[in-house]
């Protein structure tokens, strides 16, 4: 059985996934923080923290370097000495030039890789690389296991998976029969059997070359042939890569909020994450109002009494404190409006959250829904309050 | 000279960009429907792979993909799909229709193309460029107005600038000509603003303080006010502005027929007053980072639906922004 507790005691990779805008960073952050509370040696990689919350995890700086919490810091927050919490902010552009470092044969191909003037504009734009590079650096702990559990907080992307299909688009790229053509036009010409297809990528090229003026073709084949050479070692590489994220030690989080929006981006990631055998273990429902005893709201507001009754009721009230000159009928009546109000948008929430809830429990998964903060997490305390939230029962401290 | 005197129905382009869920598509939508009701013939250009704004107009529109169609009275939608954004340029270029359509089966043109970065951006652009372009017998504009419901701000930037990138890496030929043009056009401050969407919450506010230091140093494009939507109301009236505390100061026994004790009505106050707080204190770090005035949108209670709640949205889309002193 699928749960948060279970998930941060065995799991080495949990990996929250979810649209923008959704707080995946702050449940990303406060899972591995109640992670470490249970002893586990724990490190979070954010993609693009607010500012203040950067600050309290200590990595204000994009060095690509997990940071250990202060160790003071960690025992004011109940992190034993088993465990630890380690920060790390990505920097996704150094590490694709990382990749080419690491896959580039030797030094002179490195050099014509990183120089090229179509690399330096495609290397943050190449489809899903950044999303890739994510997934890299947390291989890359992942084997110098450093760490008993990598929480990783994915970027905002319009497709769902990315981070996993990236690879595989640059390899049938890199393997497509018009870069070979571009590479080794002659090596393609010489053989028998691609002459038809010759035709049509000749066409192409000269289609190509027609709108886009000489030269620019040679960069691009230039370009090519530099990273021919990594093909190789990116390939085996990338397969690592995702066995490692689909196998039976990761876990991944389906972080949504409460808005119509949200809820339809998450039900598309789940269709996308079904069909890619993903290993998903449950559902955050983040900033869901909840009434303020956590119990139901009433059905209606005021229930079983009439709306002036209520009002004056509480009017009374308000006027025996208030004393003289305060407004006691307008602030009831305010009163009542503003409970009114706030009931129904929590009976709302809870009722368009339902089935995203629902179905993941029947789907045999954890669903939880965190309430709305009365302010922004921006500090540790914050990440506590949210983490006491998804583990509402404190077993396993 | 650009500014908030020019309103927005005044340029040509107005590319509208903002985090995911800031609610983009509405104010496009709503300043589609604001140019038409003023006489305005909209063209709505949506870049995504979800069709958003016709179906703020209308819940039931069917999708109108591309070439696009009329949505409402005046307001023309369409969704530029890249490939057949690129094959109506290529057939431009190339004149035989056939050859382009040849080269489109080819399977590893396609690999090529989907590996490629940058070209999306630029044809759409460009096709951006061609609705402004496009003129009728009488030589008045097709469109007096066009509207771009651009990607997320990180890549609503990156979008912008691949004109530019396009002009430094091709050295010659119509592509390079072509690129100059679209760029041109962005950089053209009183025929192009770039209107950026905000929430008054944590992340967008300061995404938007970001998106709009990088739109000064790096591309020029005009940008003069910002929209904040759906900034709920304060959520009690003046006078009465810490309701929560004289709820809270109530013995917790009160029998109130009909109502919860006094701590959870205290406790809902209190947490609707600290909500509005918070917009409040996000608005002005939003006014004071950017040094720009702000377009307050109002929220909604069900979010907008149809033509009836852009229509409650177009005035104040369309009032004099205010400019908030932090």
């Amino acid at each position: 059985m699928n749960s948060l507790p279970a998930l941060v005691r065995d799991r080495q990779i949990c990996v929250c996934v979810g649209a923008g805008g959704v707080g995946k960073t702050t449940v990303a952050a406060a899972l591995a923080l109640e992670a470490a509370r249970r002893g586990r040696r724990t490190c979070v990689i954010t993609i693009d923290p607010a500012r203040r919350l950067a600050d309290a995890l200590g990595v204000a700086t994009l060095d690509n370097q997990p940071r250990r919490l202060a160790g003071d810091r960690q025992s004011e927050l109940g992190i034993g000495d088993a465990g630890g919490l380690w920060a790390m902010m990505l920097d996704m552009k150094s590490t694709f030039d990382d990749l080419v470092e690491r896959f580039a044969p030797d030094a002179e191909a490195r050099e014509r890789i990183l120089h090229n003037p179509i690399y330096q504009h495609v290397s943050d734009a190449l489809a899903g690389s950044a999303e890739y590079s994510a997934m890299e650096k947390v291989y890359e702990l992942a084997e110098g296991k450093e760490f008993d559990l990598i929480v990783v907080d994915t970027p905002p992307s319009q497709h769902a998976l990315d981070f996993l299909e990236a690879p595989q688009r640059l390899i049938e790229f890199l393997d497509s029969r018009l870069v070979r053509m571009l590479v080794h036009p002659a090596f393609a010409a010489g053989r028998f059997g691609f002459r038809v297809f010759q035709r049509g990528a000749q066409r192409v090229l000269k289609l190509i070359e027609r709108v886009s003026g000489v030269g620019f073709l040679e960069d691009v084949s230039d370009f090519l042939l530099a990273i021919e050479g990594m093909s190789e070692g990116f390939r085996e590489r990338a397969t690592r890569v995702r066995s490692l994220l689909l196998g039976s030690g990761s876990a991944f989080v389906l972080v949504s909020g409460p808005q119509r929006r949200s809820l339809d981006d998450a039900e598309r990631f789940l269709a996308r994450l079904e069909q890619t055998g993903v290993p998903l273990a449950g559902v955050v429902v983040n900033r869901v109002r909840g009434w303020p005893d956590g119990g139901a709201p009433p059905r209606q507001v005021p229930d079983g009494a009439s709306r002036p009754e209520a009002e004056a009721a509480l009017a009374r009230a308000l006027a025996a404190r208030g004393g003289e000159g305060f407004p006691a009928e307008d602030a009831a009546r305010a009163a009542v409006d503003c409970v009114d109000r706030y009931a129904s948008s929590v009976r709302r929430d809870l009722e368009v959250t339902e089935p995203l809830v629902e179905g993941s429990r029947r789907a045999g998964r954890f669903a939880v829904r965190v309430p709305e903060l009365a302010g922004d997490v921006h500090d540790l305390e914050g990440l506590v309050g949210v983490a006491a939230h998804l583990f509402p029962d404190p077993d396993g401290r | 000279m650009s500014g908030p005197g020019q309103t927005l129905l005044e340029r040509r382009l107005v590319i509208v960009t903002g985090k995911g869920g800031t609610g983009k598509s509405s104010v496009v939508a709503t300043l589609a429907l604001a140019g038409a009701q003023h006489g305005l013939r909209v063209a709505v250009v949506e870049v995504g792979l979800e069709e958003q704004i016709p179906g703020l107009f209308d819940p039931a529109a069917p999708p109108v993909g591309y070439p696009g169609r009329e949505i409402h009275p005046g307001v023309t939608a369409l969704r530029i799909d890249p490939y057949a954004a690129l094959a109506e340029y290529l057939g431009l270029q190339i004149g035989v229709r056939g050859v382009v359509d040849l080269v489109f089966r080819n399977r590893a043109f396609r690999q090529l193309m989907d590996a490629t970065p940058g070209w999306r951006e630029l044809i759409t652009l460009g096709k951006v460029w061609h609705l402004e372009q496009m003129r009728r017998d009488d030589g008045s504009p097709t469109y007096d107005l066009v509207l771009v419901d651009a990607p997320a701000t990180g890549h609503g930037l990156t979008f912008l600038d691949v004109p530019r990138v396009a002009v430094s890496a091709v050295r010659m030929g119509p592509l390079r000509r072509h690129s100059g043009w679209v760029e041109e056009m962005i950089r053209d401050t009183q025929r192009t603003l770039l209107l950026p969407v905000a929430l008054a919450e944590e992340l967008p506010a300061r995404e938007t303080a970001e998106l709009v230091e990088r739109v000064r140093e790096e591309t020029g494009v005009a940008i003069d006010r910002v929209v904040v939507n759906a900034v709920a109301p304060a959520p009690f009236p003046s006078g009465l502005d810490d309701l929560d505390r004289h709820l809270a100061a109530l013995p917790a026994e009160t029998p109130l027929p009909g109502l919860p004790g006094p701590p959870v009505l205290a406790a809902c106050a209190a947490h609707m007053r600290a909500r509005h707080e918070l917009n409040r204190h996000h608005l002005a770090e939003i006014a004071r980072d950017t040094g720009l005035p702000l377009l307050v949108l109002p929220q909604l209670p069900e979010g907008v639906r149809n033509v009836a709640d852009l229509a409650r949205l177009a005035g104040p889309l369309l009032a004099a922004p205010e400019a908030r002193a932090a």
